[in-house]
């Protein structure tokens, strides 16, 4: 059992170090960056208490989000997609990343308190 | 033919016992001797001396200097005026030994004033002139000239200058068409509140109208067509003004004045008492003054009291008793007729003179007497009566000798009389205090003393009972009787005894409650919001250095892929781009720190349309050169 699990996932890691392009590895490495600060916010918050709880709401809130939007974004550029994208360019999808951002800032940090 | 008129209206009000109107104003002896002070004044012209001239004749008085008024009247006098004629004519008519010098001239232009084209206060004045400078009239012509003027002025003013006019016309003159103005203008008065009956136009338009109408009335020989409510009514409204703003109010009040307390037909009688109306065995003569309206004693008039009735009790006390005059004053010995203490409603008539209006007048009388208290018992009394009482007698105005101690197993009781000094009959006076004082800490309690069914006064104190009204605070107590009435001479304020009184469980703080009543209160503090539980420093400051970690872990997993910034274009648009992108970034620090939302907002769309267009320009020309590849 174990033995297929550690061969699926030694698998998976061969093929996503081989088959997905830099740029999309960049992306990777910024979601992963996201989901990491996101988890420590949490963890600080079962550990420590909720105090100041509009403040954990809003980091965890901007982490959340931005995870989304980079998803989003990487979905959009990811050329294997293409056929399901095909009037939003590349330039076009990091435009509306930019855009979403800038929303999600005003609300994060009107909420941060 | 008028007198038994105005006798029968008398009886009839008596038969049905109904209250008649009297009088609530009239002029007192100081209100005639202002008037006669404000028509002294000194005058300037000859309206002015008129007034006051024939004014203070009316009132029984004469100017300072007659000479000199008379040689102001004859220099002032201006001959061709009717007016002047007027004023001086009937000025020294008032002053005895002046004559007015007249001139055929004189007598042609009053005569010719005389006309239906004339005021109707022209042709009073040239009528008035020409009657006192002794000139012949016609009068049936002034009669039909009046008929003429009244019918095209029809104020009130006027109408009543033409009856003054009738009163210098021939007797035998047609004057019984200006006779019936009287009833005409009578119904013209307004009538406030059943007691003042008095013109729109003010008081001396009803004060003229009073003189006119009863002068007219004298020399007519005519009773006027006044009921006697009505005249009642009209010396309320005009003598019930007692300061006047100027000569001519003062004149017309004091022509009212006169007309109404030496003509033929209503004299209003007036009848007060002299100082309070009491009477009492020190003073048991009752003092009447029955006067007119100007307080001139009645030459005629005797007193008679109907009856006197206790307002109490109803019973009439005496009936039909006459006053005796003595120095102009009307006495009564009602102590004589030995009544109770307290108020009595006299019924008085004033008879000798057909002529009396409001002569059946309502007086209160007040009989007083001392008090005396007899019989005072104190004594403490077991509540299950085991222990015998001990009563002792108290005189007043003695102190009881011992004092009286009571617990909270006896009850003080208190008995006493009170009667009448001088007739031995029990009394019932107001108030019947008892009041307990305790000199240590100024306690004071009262209570009230209530009579039983035969009169005799009884107090009881039941100490455990009462202990509230004491503030439970034992200790010795002063004892005071107080009995007061309106009705008693002598009010009493008696110390009768000391009374110790002990209470169970002292409660009660060692300072009076009342005398820290109102002392500052203790202060309260706010209390404000406790804020929350912050963790401590150290923990929250190692887990933002941990939030923060992965930043690094970024930056390395980017170099690692080989991310960089090579292809950077230095292009203008990209620049702008980049350096809008990062003032954004900057206000949403700023954002956080200083502003609201709303600046925000402003400055976001600013630096955000620069950012968007030259986003949008590096983008395009990125997308340019990837398609170019």
């Amino acid at each position: 059992m174990s033995n297929s699990v550690i061969s699926v996932i030694s698998r998976f890691l061969e093929e996503y170090t081989t088959k997905t392009s830099n740029k999309l590895k960049v992306v990777d490495a910024y979601l992963f960056y996201i989901l990491l600060t996101g988890a420590l916010q949490f963890l600080y918050c079962l550990l420590v208490g909720t105090f100041p709880f509009n403040s954990f709401l809003a980091g965890f809130i901007s982490c959340v989000g931005a995870f989304i939007l980079g998803v989003c974004l990487r979905i959009q550029i990811n050329p294997d997609n293409k056929g399901d994208f095909l009037s939003i360019s590349q330039e076009r999808a990091f435009a509306d990343f930019l855009l979403a951002h800038t929303v999600l800032h005003l609300v994060v940090i009107n909420f941060i308190g | 033919m008028a007198q038994p008129r105005v006798f029968c209206l008398v009886l009839l009000t008596v038969a049905l016992g109904a209250q008649a109107l009297t009088p609530s104003h009239h002029l007192s002896l100081s209100d005639v001797e202002r008037l006669k002070g404000l028509l002294s004044q000194p005058f300037t012209d000859l309206a002015s001396a008129y007034y006051s001239i024939v004014g203070l004749s009316k009132l029984g008085a004469a100017v300072a200097d007659e000479n000199d008024a008379c040689q102001f009247l004859k220099a002032q006098l201006d001959p061709m005026s009717v007016d002047s004629l007027f004023f001086a004519a009937e000025a020294s008519q008032a002053i005895a030994d002046c004559e007015v010098s007249i001139s055929n001239e004189t007598r042609d232009i009053l005569l010719a004033a005389v006309s239906e084209d004339s005021t109707v206060t022209q042709i009073f004045r040239a009528v008035s002139a020409l009657s006192s400078l002794g000139l012949p009239l016609a009068s049936q012509e002034v009669v039909a000239a009046l008929v003429a003027r009244i019918a095209k002025e029809d104020n009130v003013l006027a109408i009543t200058t033409a009856l003054q006019t009738a009163t210098r016309l021939s007797q035998q003159a047609e004057l019984g068409g200006i006779l019936e103005e009287i009833e005409d203008l009578a119904a013209r008065l307004d009538d406030l509140g059943g007691v003042y009956l008095q013109f729109e136009e003010g008081l001396e338009a009803t004060a003229l109208f009073v003189t006119a109408a009863y002068t007219l009335s004298d020399h007519a020989d005519t009773e006027p067509p006044l009921k006697e409510d009505q005249v009642i009514q009209l010396v309320n409204s005009v003598f019930s003004k007692k300061s006047w703003d100027s000569r001519s109010e003062a004149f017309s009040v004091a022509c009212a004045a006169a007309a109404l307390s030496s003509n033929r037909f209503h004299v209003p009688v007036i009848v007060s008492t002299q100082g309070p109306a009491t009477v009492s065995h020190s003073q048991p003569i009752l003092h009447l003054l029955v006067t007119d309206i100007l307080s001139n004693p009645l030459a005629s008039a005797n007193l008679l009291v109907e009856s006197a009735q206790a307002v109490a009790s109803k019973s009439v006390v005496l009936s039909q008793a006459p006053f005796s005059l003595r120095d102009g004053i009307f006495e009564l010995n009602f102590m004589a007729s030995q009544p109770a203490s307290g108020y009595y409603q006299f019924t008085v008539a004033v008879t000798g003179d057909s002529r009396l209006v409001a002569n059946q007048v309502e007086l209160k009388v007040k009989v007083s007497t001392e008090v005396a208290v007899t019989n005072m018992d104190l004594s403490v009394v077991d509540k299950d009566q085991s222990i015998g009482t001990k009563t002792s007698r108290v005189d007043y105005p003695f102190k009881a000798k011992g004092s009286f101690t009571a617990d909270s197993h006896q009850n003080f009781a208190m008995n006493f009389q009170l009667v009448d000094a001088n007739t031995g009959v029990e009394l019932t006076p107001h108030q019947t205090f008892v009041r307990f004082h305790n000199q240590k800490t100024g306690q004071e309690v009262v209570f009230v003393a209530e009579p039983d069914s035969k009169n005799l006064y009884k107090f009881e104190l039941d100490t455990a009972e009462r202990k509230s009204e004491f503030d439970s605070m034992s200790g010795t107590y002063v004892l005071h009787l107080i009995v007061g009435d309106a009705t008693l001479e002598n009010p009493i304020l008696w110390n009768v005894a000391d009374v110790v009184l002990k209470f169970l469980d002292e409660e009660a703080p060692a300072a009076i409650q009342s005398k820290t009543l109102y002392m500052p209160k203790p202060d309260i503090q706010h209390l404000f919001r406790e804020p929350e539980k912050k963790p401590p420093t150290v923990v929250s400051n190692t887990f933002t250095a941990l939030v923060l970690s992965p930043f690094l872990l970024l930056l390395i997993l980017w170099f690692k892929l080989g991310a960089n910034i090579s292809n950077f274009s230095l292009s203008p648009s990209s620049v702008l781009f980049h350096v809008g992108h990062a003032c954004m970034l900057g206000l949403m620090y700023v954002y956080w720190t200083h502003l609201n939302m709303f600046q925000t907002l402003k400055y976001l769309a600013i630096i955000g349309s620069l950012t968007f267009l030259a986003g949008n320009r590096m983008l395009a020309q990125k997308a340019v050169k990837r398609y170019a590849e």
